[in-house]
């Protein structure tokens, strides 16, 4: 049971950032892919509501705004899934570096912000692979607003518009947003997940992601 | 904890048929459903794996093979929460009898045989109401294999063919169909089924429901 909190016995190893949209874990994820790379390392990318199963349904239900958080957090949970049994699992078999933009923690956070109870999405996720290293990027959620929506307005989802909070998409967006940071903060004592400072330089993060995963990799014999 | 037992207090009531492919299901759930009708009663039928925009998804994935017991198990599940709020509570909270074909117990017997926890499979369901009243029509196999082969033929997944029991369909049929008949066998004292030998011929079937029904409309409930 709960495979999340069991170290995995696999022979790749998994990495994973999460935080709100701006807090810059894409950025950071690019810079470490491409560094792998260039050190001759097997890298496999892996992004949240991808899989050519699903996610055109779930980004079509989410325009017309068609379905309830428990049908959302089912329908990432296909797309989760799908992924991991037919992409992830297999790379970290074969022995990659498997990088992923989000994991089962964003349906934690995101979820139980929508009002879904956060055992029964942990119960969901079960079947998920523990992450050798775990990032989140802890920002204040007014300074993602003004990093994203500096030419835009928040979008529903991502303001949490569904859940009827505020009429105005701004003030919505930091009461939505505040609600996921708190569920995020939770699983940094939870399930290890490595809080980093998101306005902190690019590089100074970089170096201290690399420093973490070079630690990972060594105990696995690996040298980078 | 004890799952499957979460008692709903809407107006209206909420029955569940349930079996496996070919038992009789829909045509028991037409006749019921007029029966209610006649009766002055609003009923709402739902059946198992329509939600407007996920049904297509699943369909779509099984002719192209792409599901494997994971992804099979959660878009059945979405599914299921899809319809479970958006018609059949809003159907209940309004007093209607819902009628359903098939309800968490198929997702219960089909997922476990594919290798699912079954813990895991009460819980993901675990939103969901009890029912009311559960028929079961039971069937033996040999009966099963007859009916379908006769009418719609052999499905590759109701053949359980993607869990790799046998590469022949006769064969995986059998297999694939006596593991959900465990399943049911153990649910049906589990979640106290109303059983029927879905041998019966289809009069008497419906006259069996009918009194079970009339029983609880007489109990003045939904007055």
């Amino acid at each position: 049971m709960a495979k999340l909190t069991q170290t995995h016995e696999l022979k790749g190893t998994l990495v994973c950032v999460e935080g709100i949209d701006g807090s810059g874990k894409s950025t950071q994820l690019n810079l470490l892919r491409d560094w792998l790379k260039s050190c001759g390392q097997d890298v496999l990318y892996t992004e949240w509501n991808s899989s050519p199963l699903i996610s055109q349904t779930t980004k079509l239900a989410k325009k017309k705004n068609l379905l309830s958080p428990r049908t959302f957090s089912l329908l990432h949970a296909v797309d989760f899934a799908d992924r991991l049994k037919q992409v992830i699992a297999p790379a970290l078999k074969a022995g990659f570096i498997v990088l992923a933009d989000r994991y089962a923690y964003t349906a934690f956070a995101r979820d139980v912000a929508r009002g879904v109870d956060p055992s029964w999405v942990r119960n969901v996720y079960d079947f998920a692979i523990k992450p050798d290293l775990s990032i989140y990027f802890d920002i204040d959620p007014k300074v993602a607003m003004e990093r994203i929506c500096f030419n835009r307005a928040p979008k529903f989802y991502e303001a949490g518009m569904d859940l009827k909070l505020s009429n105005d998409p701004y003030e919505s967006y930091v009461i939505f947003q505040s609600r996921v940071i708190k569920e995020y903060k939770k699983m940094v004592k939870e399930y290890g997940l490595v809080k980093l400072d998101a306005t902190d330089s690019i590089h100074s993060k970089q170096v201290k992601i690399r420093e973490m995963l070079k630690t990972v990799l060594k105990a696995k014999g690996i040298e980078v | 904890m004890q799952k499957f037992t979460r008692k709903h207090d809407y107006d209206g009531l909420l029955i569940v048929i349930e079996g496996t492919d070919g038992s009789g299901k829909s045509t028991q759930l037409e006749l019921l459903k007029r029966f209610i009708e006649d009766k002055s009663y609003g009923v709402m039928v739902s059946e198992w794996k329509t939600s407007r925009l996920i049904a297509d998804v699943i369909d779509e994935a099984k002719d192209r093979n792409l599901l494997n017991a994971t992804t099979y198990s959660l878009l059945y599940a979405a599914d299921f929460a899809d319809r479970l709020e958006n018609q059949i509570i809003p159907a209940l909270k309004s007093g209607f009898i819902v009628l359903l074909d098939r309800y968490y117990y198929t997702a219960l017997a089909r997922d476990v045989v594919r290798g699912q926890d079954i813990e895991w499979v009460q819980n993901l369901y675990d939103f969901a109401p009890q029912p009311d009243l559960t028929f079961y029509l039971d069937m033996p196999v040999d009966v099963l294999l007859k009916r379908i082969i006769g009418t719609t033929g052999l499905d590759y997944y109701e053949s359980g063919r993607d869990v790799g029991f046998s590469t022949d369909f006769y064969n995986s049929f059998e297999m694939y169909q006596n593991k959900c008949l465990e399943q049911y066998n153990w649910m049906k004292k589990e979640y106290g089924f109303k059983s029927i030998d879905g041998t019966k011929p289809i009069k008497e079937i419906h006259k069996i429901m009918n009194i079970e029904v009339q029983k609880i409309l007489d109990s003045g409930i939904l007055d």
